[in-house]
């Protein structure tokens, strides 16, 4: 490889760029595009998912999105996920932070706090049906502490489930976003950290100064999939309540379309729908994001 | 199919080009994929296997594909040793998908989903002959098994039911004499009030709905016939009516046993986080006075009881003059007309519900074979009022009608949604009344019927 | 190191981690509880209790024999080691021209990995089932690992933040000293990244880890299920002893827990710090 070297610069550049990213992009094209573009196609079609038979029926599917108002209802759910989500990135962000300075015990914390998301996502749905079970680990633990009149039939409760429910998503994807967190603090030098100890900074102006701008681009990248996570929330409440008793999503009334009454088409549609929406929020975001700065 | 080969990226993107281009694969591997899926299978028919030394000629290997998630390593692996017994040559692999219809149904979408499978109950019947090989004329096969007509098209068969259920109340007999229940409830009225000494003289939960689990709640769907009274409800006049769900029509009678149970308190205390591996041994031991399930669970329900005799069953409760309980398929096994080894796959298919005893042990119903013996616990009901029949077929050209309108709809008749609806306005969990429901799912019945029948 | 400082900040903190710690811990241990419980004491006592004896592994060896865990750790650990390798070279490769080069189309590369990460994957099921298809890679390993492979946005961006770090100097001295790109990523990025690379392989891993639904769809050949298909194997509706399942998602974690231990000390001592000296 060593003859690369006797290109120009500016041609080994372009040779980089193309060789660096050709596979990448391939895979990108084939699992992420090439499905999305197959969903819209059959957006437009009254397949089943698995005949021979595809019917052309034009924008008939997203006339029966928009004329059903409780299609879109169920995003009304997705607000509890959403706050779930400032919830999450506020309580990774504040660990991340303290453990990165000196705290007895530091590697034993850091490891508890990170293995929930070791967990694989059935045994999360199990862990908590047990968790909020009527003779369940919360409502026995309300009693050991003496707070046995706060006990509630948590998933029965129709004010609560969803809140029930965000928590057993937080509880699961906190972690991820403290170890993110926490990897892009530790990359930055602890020679800058001394520097501003020796100008008379306490860790409050530490972590607004120095820590909140180095990892920026992180933490916007967590805000913006964690809020598009809350939009399509699907695995939780499917694999604990299968979306009854007014914990369905969008995403799981997707599903529901496509498997439980055979219309691939109408779903693909819905789905079309779902994207849309998410890019929009995103975009949505950026902007705010922008304007802040 | 050869399917060893490593594929890299740079293969995968020269093969992207192609099919952006709209033609399909040419990655020089022997692939018969979607492509060539149009063969109908005339010639190469499933045909009965032969016996004797001739079964001894069948070679090849088969894929087998079940929902038996819990024995598919286990007993159908003795199975297949007691395959090879008398077809040494036949390699049978299996594979256990757990949420069945979901994965399948993703498959059938390409030309790869087994050679022995059950049909799944999303494809339309009308749609079969597309998916699977036909076994033969129904007007022979029934000489040798009942309950065909609901796998026939045109009167070819294109499966067999592994097993047949018989569907109704799962009663705790100790339970019921506790609560000073000397006759078993017929009438809906009889039913509740026995629910409601239940809870009064006992501890038992006096009706375990399993809301959680959901498909334990589509149970309920299989006792239609016996609130209606005729064998020739469910696919006959049901289909012939807009007025599905009205009160005093069969579904309506059926789900307000549901309902008013609920309401009354009859059911679990918070059915949100009831678990179904408990509530059969709950049932077993006397902890739950009934569930609505399938003759399927006798077995295992059985098992788990210190005294398997305090396991009852009786027919759902109806005001019908007769007692009629219905006769059911479980899932009917077919080959796939895609299958290499057809030979095989229909050997594989005759032996399995003829020869395995799976119908009757691990199926937990009756056989379909012909003049088997009905099982012990209907023996109590031989001499009485009650009787056990299969359900009358839909009328010629009108086959899977009230599967097309239940999908066009999204009623999900044999879906458990709108029962967990009905639970949580039962118990107040939500604002709508039984007939707020009940009219909502007849709106959408008469909608999707006149559409369906307008189309054919 | 500060000398230590019994403050009411320092109360608060240690408070909240222990809080935090046991909301993380108390679930689990219900787990371990039941998992080491026998079926009838496990229908008759509490989730807190404690199970009577401590050594009653019967679950352990049922879980791992019936289930044939050591046949899905075979198998998951090749479809993790391939993955994970491809992902992380794709990642930090894309990461380090984007990071480097400002070139045009690169804002439309960031957002083309940004957009696809958007995607609800469940919705696109069918239509990526026919593409494996297509490939003719169902039934076989390759099918999870093309698809794990896809580089995810996740690990471009912890690539790029953590080379935002790396000082360009360090580039541009090699340039001086006759280096192509090709040897500055090999033998100076690379290198440095390091501690970027084993959050990658962290978060990525666990993620392939623990995903069940894509070698569920794609792979349901029984000889090809990795650790979570054999966990599901004992769920269903005809039979599952939630002990049993507790012990086989006991045994799941177990060496997710080894590897984590043994690699966490990278992830926490960046030392990033020595690079730009």
């Amino acid at each position: 490889m060593e003859r690369l070297s006797n290109l120009s610069y500016k041609n080994q550049r372009l040779l980089i760029i193309l060789l660096f990213s050709l596979v990448p992009v391939a895979l990108l094209l084939t699992f992420s595009y090439l499905p999305v573009f197959k969903m819209f196609q059959y957006s437009f079609t009254s397949w089943d998912g698995f005949s021979k038979k595809m019917e052309y029926v034009g924008f008939d599917n997203y006339k029966t999105i928009f004329t059903r108002p409780e299609y879109f209802t169920v995003f009304k759910v997705s607000l509890y996920y959403f706050f779930a989500t400032f919830v999450q990135m506020g309580l990774a962000l504040y660990f991340a932070t303290i453990l990165s300075f000196n705290v007895r015990l530091k590697n034993w914390f850091k490891g508890i706090l990170f293995f929930p998301t070791l967990l694989n996502g059935v045994a999360i749905g199990f862990i908590f049906l047990f968790f909020f079970k009527p003779e369940g680990t919360l409502n026995t633990l309300l009693d050991l502490v003496g707070l046995g009149a706060w006990q509630q039939k948590w998933l029965l409760n129709p004010h609560l489930i969803n809140i029930s429910l965000a928590f057993a998503s937080v509880w699961r994807y906190m972690g991820m976003n403290f170890i993110i967190f926490l990897g892009a603090i530790s990359s930055i030098g602890s020679d800058i950290y001394e520097a501003s100890e020796i100008d008379g900074a306490n860790r409050w102006h530490q972590f607004r100064h120095i820590i909140i701008p180095s990892i920026k681009r992180i933490l916007q990248l967590n805000l913006i999939l964690a809020v598009s996570g809350a939009i399509g929330v699907f695995e939780i409440p499917y694999v604990m309540t299968g979306g009854s008793n007014g914990s369905g999503t969008f995403v799981i009334q997707t599903v529901d379309v496509a498997f439980k009454y055979s219309k691939l088409g109408l779903a693909s549609a819905m789905a079309v729908v779902l994207l849309g929406i998410v890019i929009l929020v995103t975009i949505l975001q950026r902007v705010l994001i922008k304007e802040e700065k | 199919m050869k399917k060893t080969k490593a594929v890299t990226s740079l293969a995968a993107l020269t093969l992207m080009a192609g099919l952006f281009a709209g033609c399909s694969s040419n990655n020089n591997t022997d692939n018969t994929a979607a492509t060539n899926g149009g063969n109908t299978g005339t010639g190469t028919e499933a045909t009965a296997a032969p016996e004797g030394d001739a079964a001894k000629d069948i070679k090849g290997n088969i894929t087998v594909i079940t929902q038996r998630t819990d024995i598919v390593d286990t007993v159908f692996k003795d199975y297949a040793a007691k395959f090879n017994e008398k077809y040494p040559d036949v390699k049978v692999n299996f594979e256990a998908l757990s949420s069945y219809e979901d994965q399948i149904k993703i498959r059938m979408g390409t030309s790869d989903y087994g050679d022995v499978l059950l049909l799944p109950t999303s494809v339309a019947i009308k749609d079969l002959p597309e998916f699977f090989e036909p076994l033969g004329k129904m007007s022979d096969l029934e000489q040798q098994y009942t309950g065909l007509e609901e796998r026939t098209v045109d009167g070819i068969s294109y499966g067999i039911p592994v097993t047949v259920n018989f569907s109704g109340v799962i009663y705790n007999k100790q339970v019921f004499k506790d609560a000073g229940i000397t006759e078993v409830p017929r009438t809906f009225e009889q039913f509740q009030t026995a629910l409601q000494s239940i809870k009064d003289k006992t501890d038992a939960v006096p009706l375990y709905t399993n809301y959680a689990a959901g498909w334990t709640l589509t149970q309920w769907e299989a006792d239609l016939a016996t609130v209606a009274g005729d064998r020739e409800y469910v696919n006959i006049a049901q289909v012939a009516s807009d007025d599905n769900f009205v009160p005093g029509q069969p579904h309506y009678d059926l789900y307000k046993v549901m309902y008013d149970a609920a309401k009354n308190g009859l059911i679990e205390e918070d059915p949100t986080t009831t678990d179904w591996e408990s509530s059969k041994a709950d049932l077993a031991n006397g902890k739950i006075g009934t569930m609505m399930l399938g003759s399927w669970a006798i077995g295992q329900i059985k098992g788990l009881a210190t005294n398997p005799d305090d396991v009852g069953f009786m027919p759902f409760p109806t005001n019908a003059d007769k007692i009629l309980v219905p006769l059911s398929d479980d899932y009917n096994l077919g080959v796939s007309i895609h299958s290499q080894n057809k030979e095989a796959a229909r050997a594989w298919v005759d032996w399995f519900i003829n020869e395995s005893g799976y119908p009757t042990t691990e199926g937990g119903g009756m056989s379909p074979v012909k003049g088997a013996e009905l099982p012990e616990i209907l023996k109590q009901f031989e001499g009485t009022d009650v009787t056990f029949d299969t359900l009358a077929p839909a009328k010629a050209g009108e086959e899977g009608w009230v599967d097309a309108i239940d999908k066009e709809a999204e009623i999900g008749l044999w879906q458990p949604d709108f029962k967990k609806v009905i639970i949580e306005a039962a118990i107040g969990n939500r604002k709508d009344s039984y007939d707020d429901i009940m009219k909502d799912l007849n709106d959408k019945w008469k909608a999707a019927r006149a559409k369906i029948t307008a189309a054919q | 190191m500060q000398p230590f400082k019994y403050s009411a900040a320092s109360f608060f903190k240690y408070l909240s981690l222990v809080l935090g710690a046991l909301a993380a811990l108390i679930p689990i241990i219900v787990v371990f509880f039941a998992s080491l419980k026998t079926n009838a004491e496990y229908a008759s006592t509490g989730p807190l209790t404690m199970p009577e004896n401590w050594l009653n592994f019967s679950n352990y060896t049922k879980a791992f024999v019936d289930g044939k865990m050591l046949l899905g750790f075979m198998n998951t650990i090749i479809i993790v080691l391939i993955s994970i390798a491809g992902a992380t070279l794709t990642g930090s490769m894309m990461a380090y021209i984007l990071a480097r080069f400002k070139f045009r189309g690169s804002k439309l590369l960031m957002g083309a990995f940004l957009l696809a990460t958007l995607i609800p994957g469940v919705t696109t099921q069918v239509a990526t089932f026919q593409i494996i298809n297509s490939l003719d890679l169902f039934n076989t390993r390759w099918a999870p690992i093309l698809m794990y492979l896809g580089t995810d946005i996740i690990a471009v961006y912890i690539f790029m933040q953590f080379l935002d770090s790396i000082s360009e100097s360090l580039d541009e001295s090699a340039m001086l000293d006759g280096a192509s790109y090709w040897t500055i990523y090999w033998r100076i990025i690379l290198p440095l990244l390091s501690p970027a690379i084993v959050t990658v392989i962290i978060v990525k891993g666990v993620n392939i880890y623990n995903d069940f639904y894509t070698p569920f769809l794609y792979m349901p050949k029984s000889s090809l299920q990795v650790v979570s298909t054999a966990l599901f194997k004992f769920k269903g509706p005809y039979g599952s002893q939630w002990e049993v399942i507790c012990a086989a998602i006991m045994i799941a974690i177990i060496p997710t827990l080894v590897a984590f231990v043994s690699l966490q000390k990278y992830i926490y001592n960046g030392f990033a710090q020595g690079s730009v000296k």
